[in-house]
């Protein structure tokens, strides 16, 4: 089997282009349109009718309005049905009201579910979550740069930071809803990101203990190669499932399902397009290495 | 032991844990436990409101959790859980239930009673509240009876010893003056005190519905709560509800994996039958210490834990394909198939156990800070990465090894695989 060698790092230069424009379309869809909360985070009420028959939108916004439920914004559900949000923060009241508009509606009680959350438990989860994506970036620093180098575990936050960003402007620009689920999956493909910029790095750290004949650019432009195929694979077998959860897997799991697709495709991109560069053009600053480019110049 | 047998050895012992663990977790829906917005029910987070008066400690929390835990049962409901989140929330879990405002109302009532003085009326005929004379703590019993008189639903209350003699010194005190029954702030009645009550017990009338009084009575029973508590979250899911979502998460995940498997033996061929069984393996084990894990009440099955499962079992095949990747490559550099499968077996542990354990120590960190959904999450997947070490090294490795020195030799080409053999 004969290989290919892709020059990844000398198109560097296109793939920071590539992933300027995804950042900046990413921020600016952020800062301009920015993004779209759950009732998780807001407060309110989620009710969801399952096997309505002949209901139509029209039945069920009357019924709420009998109930004196006001601003209920009602759509029709993906498998049929309906799912109706209101502003109520009280669960009782909420379950009264939905008891009151399934009797009107005469669809059985066996079939739906209620979500209420109180006002001010988002915060609670923002701040845990924010405080948990903290400390695990601490945590990530300290054993990169212990057991590697710490420009290593800095330019793997950067593509970190890098698939998060893009991830959030994804669901900026297609307005999709953040839930507590969201939030998971983008500490998921945190893991994914730092597993594909790790498995890359091993290699570089590997081929650069030997480093003599080449500039330390090409040596981690083939150790990029080497671990390509792996990669390659990696990211397609980790993809399939949730891209299969994201079609047929139902209201919860398609929401996951979606933030685990960009941000793998993201992570799996950013090892190589981000934090291999920077980091190579770092190392390069040094002495040693900047002596090796010199003597290596054409050599890649 | 030669190495060869040592590869046999663990091959052998990961097929016993295998065996042992599908013992363990078959039939899955009654070894695994389901979580609510599978199962179907109610789930509640009430978070406790601390003010100045009443700061929100361990302590404190630990009694909310004992009345509330108290007051669920009064309500006839089995296999309830009540579980502490964070600091200042409790996760009440109540599968399968049907009337959900009782719980609901049962469970958002401070239920704090005192008996004050009324010292007069202010403009619009409402008492003016005076000092506290006793509270609730006293209470020992309630019962619902009817006021003999005006035929009004009552609850009847009886004090302890302690009680019964503030109680007689109280009234005899104050014949002829009016006291008010004040239940979290609201007076529920204003009585005269027609005589000195020495037997510790007294009614409580305020217009009660057979329901209210039947809740008044359960707070009363169970005691106050030493904090009050407010809804965070509430989450009613029918059960019909719940099984369909499993039921289209397990067929979409099973459909995901068998592309994954028909992909990995399209690519590697044999090898891609290796990574099968790697995945299979660690599958088994993964499902038998849930399955354990469910045992103790440890563990319950939500959706996105689902999703969490099928990540990991991604994460087992990422193990298969990095050491298959690094043999390849060896073999390619002109290394026999014994020694690629030695080297390059060792190498690719060497990978992934770095970028495990910086995954595993940022899935801690979710773990220990994060609520919600997150910290189920980040429990299976650490779960997974500890089992997924297990795996590649007891058992893809020892296969690697005993297949390069054996089949792939006499058949490179079913696996993909070139040369190697040159110095066989």
């Amino acid at each position: 089997m004969s290989k290919v060698i892709f020059d990844f790092m000398g198109k560097r230069n296109y793939m920071f282009g590539f992933s300027a424009v995804l950042i900046l379309v990413s921020v600016a869809a952020l800062l301009f349109q920015g993004l779209t909360f759950g009732i998780e985070f807001q407060g309110g009420t989620v009710m969801h009718f399952v096997d309505t028959g002949d209901i139509t939108i029209e039945d069920v916004r009357s019924a709420f309005n009998d109930e004196g439920v006001e601003g209920a914004q009602i759509q029709t559900a993906d498998d049929g049905g309906f799912i109706v949000r209101t502003s109520e923060g009280d669960p009782d009241a909420a379950n009264v009201a939905y008891q009151a508009v399934i009797e009107k509606l005469g669809i059985t009680e066996e079939n739906g579910d209620v979500t209420t959350i109180g006002p001010g438990w988002g915060k609670n989860i923002t701040r845990s979550s924010m405080l948990a994506l903290a400390l695990s970036i601490a945590a990530i620093l300290l054993y990169i740069s212990v057991r590697f180098e710490y420009k290593m575990s800095l330019t793997a936050i950067v593509a970190l930071v890098h698939d998060i960003v893009i991830t959030l402007g994804v669901y900026s620009l297609m307005g999709r809803e953040v839930t507590p689920n969201t939030i998971a999956a983008l500490l998921t493909i945190m893991g994914y990101s730092l597993y594909d910029t790790i498995v890359v790095f091993h290699r570089i750290k590997e081929n650069g203990a030997r480093l003599v004949k080449q500039s330390f650019m090409s040596m981690a432009n083939e150790s990029v190669n080497q671990v390509l195929a792996r990669s390659i694979n990696t990211t397609v077998t980790s993809m399939l499932p949730p891209l299969m959860m994201m079609f047929f897997g139902g209201e919860t799991l398609k929401d996951f399902a979606f933030a685990l697709v960009i941000g793998l495709l993201s992570g799996a991109y950013s090892s190589i397009g981000v934090a291999s560069p920077i980091y190579s053009m770092w190392k390069e600053r040094e002495p040693k290495y900047k002596a090796l480019k010199k003597k290596f110049a054409r050599a890649s | 032991m030669d190495p060869k047998q040592r590869n046999v050895l663990s091959i052998a012992l990961i097929v016993v844990l295998v065996g042992v663990a599908w013992w363990g977790f078959w039939p899955l829906d009654e070894k695994i436990t389901q979580g609510l917005d599978i199962q179907g029910g109610l789930s509640v987070i009430l978070t406790a409101q601390e003010t100045s008066a009443t700061p929100v400690t361990n302590d404190v929390m630990d009694r909310a959790e004992l009345v509330v835990r108290n007051r669920i049962d009064k309500l006839g409901a089995s296999e309830v859980t009540v579980q502490r989140q964070g600091a200042d929330s409790l996760l009440v879990q109540l599968p399968g239930i049907k009337n959900s405002e009782e719980a609901l109302d049962a469970l958002g009532t401070t239920g704090q009673l005192e008996i004050r003085d009324v010292e007069s009326t202010d403009a619009t005929g409402n008492p003016v509240l005076g000092p506290i004379l006793l509270t609730g703590d006293v209470i020992t019993d309630a019962t619902i009876g009817t006021d003999p008189t005006s035929g009004e639903i009552e609850v009847a209350v009886t004090f302890n010893s302690e009680g019964t003699k503030q109680w007689a010194e109280i009234t005899r005190n104050r014949i002829g003056r009016q006291i008010a029954i004040v239940l979290d702030g609201k007076i529920e009645s204003a009585p005269v005190v027609r005589e000195a009550i020495l037997d510790g017990s007294t009614a409580i009338s305020g217009g009660f519905t057979a329901d209210e009084a039947k809740r008044l009575q359960t707070v009363l029973e169970t005691g106050a709560l030493p904090v009050s508590l407010i809804f965070s979250e509430s989450r009613g899911v029918s059960a019909t509800l719940g099984q369909d979502s499993l039921q289209k998460g397990v067929t979409s995940a099973l459909i995901g994996l068998g592309l994954v498997m028909i992909y990995l033996a399209l690519y590697y061929r044999g090898f891609g039958v290796m990574a099968w069984l790697s995945m299979i393996t660690f599958s088994s084990l993964f499902l038998g210490v849930l399955a354990i894990l469910s045992n103790y009440g440890w563990f319950a099955l939500s959706l996105p834990g689902i999703a969490g499962i099928v990540l990991t079992i991604g994460l087992a095949a990422d193990s298969s394909i990095l050491i298959m990747e690094r043999f390849k490559e060896e073999v390619r550099m002109g290394k026999t198939f014994r020694s690629a499968a030695r080297s390059g077996t060792k190498h690719a542990i060497l990978t992934f156990l770095d970028a495990d354990l910086v995954t595993f120590t940022s899935a801690l960190m979710l773990y220990m800070v994060a609520i919600g959904p997150v910290r189920g999450f980040a429990l299976t997947l650490m779960i997974g990465i500890v089992i997924d070490l297990v795996v590649a090294t007891l058992f893809t490795r020892s296969v690697m090894i005993i297949l390069a020195e054996s089949v792939v030799p006499k058949m490179p080409t079913l696996f993909g695989v070139k040369g190697g053999g040159a110095n066989e």
